[in-house]
């Protein structure tokens, strides 16, 4: 049916739409519809997510091997360090992932004290994930040379300090929780490995 | 030649329309072209570095060491003849264009320029602040040195810290995780492309509205206006006398950053080299100090939970805290209830609450910035919060003080 002109414009319209009003609301719909439509590219912009976040896969008997300086790679002895040194350890063969990089520190061994798992540790030998709870920096190490007890890991980005011989333990800065511990022992070869998985959350805790 | 253009352009009417607009004479208003200038710089030497930057990260090979070909192609750039100044140029002016962009925005709070009806340039002029940090942050990334990886972690992880929709503004703007292959090709497209486009739209749009609405001027002019029954605006015409102070202005702006760019260098690349598993000691520019340093003074158990959403230390001092600011900077305008069009400076000792105000926050701001060198200072996180109040406080109350007095001195004046 073809309307004459006159008559669409006539208010008395039994439905009460003009040609005006719905103009109006098909411009209305289709600006609102093509906008709409074009949030699913939002979908595609930010692709699903692989597993996400930091998963190690470090897995008992893993042995430990140096993760920076000249000697990257090679298996650590455990013979090479005094109390109050500290390295950054991957598990042999898996250095890909960062969520497996360790902090392997060595302190005298009465120094331990709560909430520290000492039977994580050997030797004086403890481990913490080396990434930091805070922003997912990578932790340093702060050595003293004089009281090699008093030395401590600190993130340098925003200056998160944990305490080694207290489970690295938060003693200043913005990170939330400690470091989680790791397993550690010192095997008839004088190489170490790793004997647990570790014991709390690892990662930035976003 | 000129009136064949003429014929076809009317070039005349443009000139009278636009071309006689007048410029005030004053030197605090050539804070903004600074911001300008050091963007036109940014994208000339954009330009060339775009043209031989490669945004990978699949390694190859460089003297022998395997690393990304992101890092291998600035090493690239570096070796070329003068292709280490002109990064050098681009990093300063990057620097330069924000600290400009600050003063001018300073300049515009102190003599009230944003009050009605300049507030529409107030908002373009906060949008254009925090789109140029966005251009800065996405540029850290680009030499994908352990600084660049560094720093885009941490604001990988800010940006998840957003309660509730971290994930997935996280996943949207860096495409993925990261680290991962695909953010370095999205920061390079937002960085060169994006960016910048979003960047030139809003400074036109800025200029049209101020060419419209013309600058503020001293209050004197309008004395000088009502004897000589003069224009609106006291100043130089922009063609020809603003042109050629400001091109003027232009190379002289350039030759200090070409200077500053030939004995100062930033972060050079191989200073951090690329990535590892180490992280260096590392502070990022400037700008970002406020944020860093805000950061570093959150106690770490200052994390709770509401209506399933997280907040962490992140999230206060990388989300909330920066919104915050600019929510301050936003509502500055609206405090302002003049009906009237103000057009007029006003002197910033007329007004002792925005004056101290101003002052107040440029002191907390500053105090957060040196809080960015609390382990150069060794000074304890909750020590240094101590500080930042007890700063802030003594300057609200100095320059209130100070304020208040010189005003009352004036109006006691009148009465005696």
């Amino acid at each position: 049916m073809v309307n004459e002109p006159g008559k669409t414009m006539n208010k008395d319209n039994e439905s009460g739409i003009t040609r005006r009003k719905f103009i109006l609301s098909a411009i209305i719909v289709a600006i609102l519809g093509s906008f709409a439509s074009l949030l699913s590219l939002l979908k595609v912009l930010a692709p699903a997510k692989k597993g996400g976040g930091y998963v190690s896969t470090i897995s008992p008997g893993d042995t430990l091997v140096y993760a920076s300086g000249s000697n990257i790679g090679a298996t650590l002895r455990a013979s090479s360090m005094n109390p109050g040194d500290a390295v950054l350890v991957y598990p042999k063969g898996k250095s890909s992932n960062p969520a497996n990089l360790v902090q392997l520190i060595r302190l005298q061994e009465s120094s331990f004290k709560a909430p520290t798992d000492v039977k994580l540790t050997d030797k004086g030998f403890v481990a913490y994930s080396a990434i930091c709870t805070h922003l997912g920096c990578t932790v340093s190490w702060v050595k003293n040379e004089k009281s090699p007890d008093a030395s401590y890991t600190e993130c340098f980005c925003h200056n998160s300090i944990f305490n080694p011989s207290r489970g690295d333990k938060v003693e200043g800065g913005p990170a939330p929780i400690p470091l989680a511990q790791i397993g550690v022992k010192v095997s008839s070869d004088d190489s170490l490995v790793f004997t647990s998985n570790f014991n709390g959350k690892i990662g930035p805790q976003v | 030649m000129l009136n064949w253009l003429d014929e076809r352009l009317e070039l005349k009417k443009f000139k009278e329309k636009f071309l006689s607009k007048t410029f005030p004479t004053h030197p605090s208003f050539l804070i903004g072209e600074i911001a300008l200038f050091s963007f036109i710089t940014l994208v000339i030497t954009g330009i060339f570095l775009g043209l031989l930057y490669e945004p990978s990260t699949k390694m190859v090979s460089l003297f022998g060491a395997m690393v990304p070909a992101a890092y291998a192609s600035v090493v690239r750039i570096d070796l070329l003849p003068m292709g280490m100044l002109i990064r050098r140029i681009h990093h300063w002016s990057a620097m330069i264009m924000i600290a400009a962009i600050l003063a001018h925005l300073m300049r515009v709070y102190f003599t009230g320029a944003y009050r009605k009806p300049r507030e529409i340039n107030w908002f373009i002029g906060l949008g254009l602040f925090g789109i140029s940090l966005f251009a800065a942050f996405t540029g850290y990334l680009l030499p994908y040195s352990n600084f660049s990886v560094t720093a885009t972690s941490i604001g990988y992880y800010i940006a998840k810290s957003v309660p509730w929709i971290g994930n997935w503004i996280s996943t949207l703007l860096f495409a993925g995780d990261f680290p991962s292959t695909a953010t370095v090709p999205r920061f390079f497209f937002l960085h060169v492309m994006f960016i910048p486009l979003v960047l030139a739209s809003l400074i036109g749009l800025h200029m049209v509205i101020l060419v419209k609405q013309k600058h503020t001027e001293p209050a004197g002019n309008l004395k000088k206006k009502e004897s000589q029954n003069g224009k609106r605006l006291i100043g130089i015409p922009i063609w020809p006398e603003q042109a050629v102070i400001s091109t003027a202005f232009y190379f002289f702006l350039l030759f200090l950053v070409i200077l500053i760019a030939t004995y100062i260098p930033l972060n050079p690349i191989e200073t951090y080299g690329p990535p590892a598993s180490g992280t260096p000691v590392m502070r990022p520019d400037w700008y970002f100090l406020i944020v860093y340093g805000f950061l570093k003074l959150i106690p770490g158990d200052l994390s709770f939970s509401i209506l399933g959403g997280k907040i962490t230390p992140e999230t206060i001092g990388g989300v909330l805290f920066p919104s915050f600011l600019i929510l301050v900077f936003a509502l500055i305008p609206l405090l302002d209830r003049s009906k009237e069009p103000q057009n007029y400076i006003v002197n910033p000792l007329h007004r002792p609450f925005m004056t101290s105000f101003g002052i107040t926050g440029g002191v907390f701001l500053s105090m957060l910035v040196v809080s960015g060198y609390i382990d150069v200072l060794k000074i304890a996180p909750r020590t240094m919060l101590v500080y930042v109040i007890l700063a802030s406080a003594a300057a609200w109350v100095v320059s209130y003080t100070l304020l208040r007095f010189y005003n009352r001195d004036k109006d006691g004046g009148k009465h005696v």
